[in-house]
């Protein structure tokens, strides 16, 4: 078992700090996908919710289907 | 070591004996003379072509120290086989000590061996990875050459009577770092075994100053790189399991938890579609946050352009899906088109007090569209992508060893019998 471990101590290290980091990014929840803007939204989002513009607002269709 | 000196009966010259009683035969130095030294009556054997003379990469004389004991060098030849047209050479030197007797240090463009005369004889044992094997206290060794190598050249002094171009059959069987030759002559056969050393330790065994020649190739008996392949991949199993257990640790710990959940309609007729949504809380650790939309659309489409919005700090993400499901029947038969369900991760959100500001867009065309779609949202969902995208890079210095080893081992057997090509030039002989 000492063999196992001193014979292959840099897989150990290497996949142990995988396995943190993989754990720590599963546990915060972080992701690779960069679909979210991130800013600071007024106040008067609640009261007037249509003059809000978001970064997809823009969003424009070409209609779908078969 | 004692040395004692007699002249050459050929040329005259001073020939220095150091194997005491034990040196058979002689090579002098000058004229390439064998001498028969077992008896006081010098006698010529044979001479060596002085087109044959080699210089030795270790002088006569050099001690060196090997398991605790020191070793001198009383001779050395120059042996060759031939392979495919091919000759191949290598010196052999021959080392004495008077209490623990004659051992030999092989060299082969680099690659070094120090030999020992085996304790009792090896057997014969069942085919080991396809090959004949023995096997020699304990260990299996395959069988890697058989080749005639004959002396092409030597110097020194040697416990048997040296002979020119004497031949014998040589059969290599190897167990890395071992080397088992049984060399086989008409009268006799006799087995030793050899270990690999590296350059940088026969020049410590020696105290050289300089540095040898660096090896070239691989050579039958050299230790492989990750020689412990079981090792390594039980390594691999091992942080698999640790990433299972690690697994099922977030799995069990995560909340998912739905903290909203509610039923929306939108119409294109509607004089403001953007709304916001009531009040949720997010707890526990900054964590992920799953949003799901399901609609009720039929050959229609609706896009969801929404913001997660924090009422503390007014922090927003902003963020857009589009939902579409069409169906129908053709000269195919039924197809379908589309998902009226979509789902949105967001990493990383703190706790806090939020609301979602969803902001629906159907098609402008002529006709009122309009559809039921619900919100719900999920705190803290267990993600395991992350950890599946870490299998294939636990797996990878496994493979990368894997790789490696079995590049060396092709090279290694290249120059067996067992060489499924013939070798490369780039291990034709110097």
């Amino acid at each position: 078992m000492t063999n196992l471990f001193l014979g292959n101590l840099k897989y150990w290290l290497y996949g142990l700090t995988l396995l943190g980091g993989a754990g720590v990014a599963e546990w915060r929840g972080y992701s690779f996908t960069s679909i979210n803007e991130h800013q600071v939204a007024p106040k008067s989002v609640r009261d007037n919710p249509g003059a809000y513009r978001s970064h997809y607002s823009t969003y424009t269709r070409y209609s779908g289907g078969k | 070591m004692k040395v004692r000196a007699i002249d050459c009966p050929n040329c005259g010259g001073s020939v220095e004996l150091r194997g005491y009683s034990h040196s058979l035969s002689a090579v002098c130095i000058q004229c390439l003379t064998v001498i028969d030294t077992s008896h006081p009556q010098l006698t010529i054997l044979k001479q060596f072509q002085d087109a044959n003379r080699v210089r030795p990469l270790l002088p006569l004389g050099s001690r060196g120290r090997f398991g605790g004991k020191l070793f001198e060098i009383i001779g050395m030849q120059e042996r060759q086989i031939m392979v495919d047209g091919t000759t191949y050479s290598w010196q052999e030197y021959l080392l004495f000590n008077p209490y623990a007797g004659f051992r030999y240090l092989s060299v082969y463009r680099g690659h070094w061996n120090f030999i020992e005369p085996a304790k009792g004889l090896p057997e014969t044992t069942t085919r080991y990875l396809g090959k004949p094997a023995l096997k020699y206290q304990g260990e299996t060794y395959r069988h890697f050459q058989t080749a005639e190598a004959e002396t092409s050249f030597a110097m020194g002094e040697f416990p048997w009577k040296l002979e020119v171009g004497q031949k014998v059959t040589v059969k290599d069987y190897i167990a890395p770092p071992k080397l088992l030759s049984e060399e086989i002559t008409p009268d006799e056969v006799t087995y030793s075994v050899g270990t690999y050393q590296t350059g940088e330790e026969i020049a410590k065994a020696f105290a050289l100053t300089t540095p040898l020649s660096l090896a070239s190739g691989v050579f039958a008996n050299q230790p492989a790189p990750a020689a412990n392949l079981g090792s390594t991949w039980s390594t691999f199993v091992l942080l698999l399991v640790g990433l299972f257990v690690l697994s099922i640790f977030l799995k069990v710990i995560s909340r998912n938890e739905v903290v909203f959940d509610q039923r929306l309609h939108y119409s294109s007729a509607d004089k403001e579609s953007a709304k916001v949504t009531d009040i949720f809380e997010l707890k526990g650790r900054t964590s992920n946050v799953e949003i799901e939309s399901e609609t009720d659309l039929l050959n229609d489409w609706m896009y969801l352009d929404m913001s997660l919005i924090n009422t503390e700090t007014g922090q927003a993400w902003d963020f857009g899906r589009e939902v579409s499901y069409y169906s129908g029947t053709d000269s195919d038969g039924r197809w379908t088109e589309g998902n009226p369900k979509v789902s949105v991760n967001i990493p990383s959100v703190p706790s806090g007090k939020y609301y979602l500001r969803i902001d629906p867009d159907m098609s402008d065309d002529a006709g009122l569209h309009s559809a039921s779609y619900t919100i719900k949202v999920t705190r803290d969902v267990p993600k395991f992508w992350l950890l599946w995208l870490a299998i294939p890079l636990l797996m990878l210095p496994a493979l990368w060893r894997t790789i490696k080893r079995g590049t060396f081992e092709t090279q290694r057997w290249a120059e067996s019998d067992y060489a499924t090509s013939s070798s490369s030039s780039d291990d034709d002989d110097d």
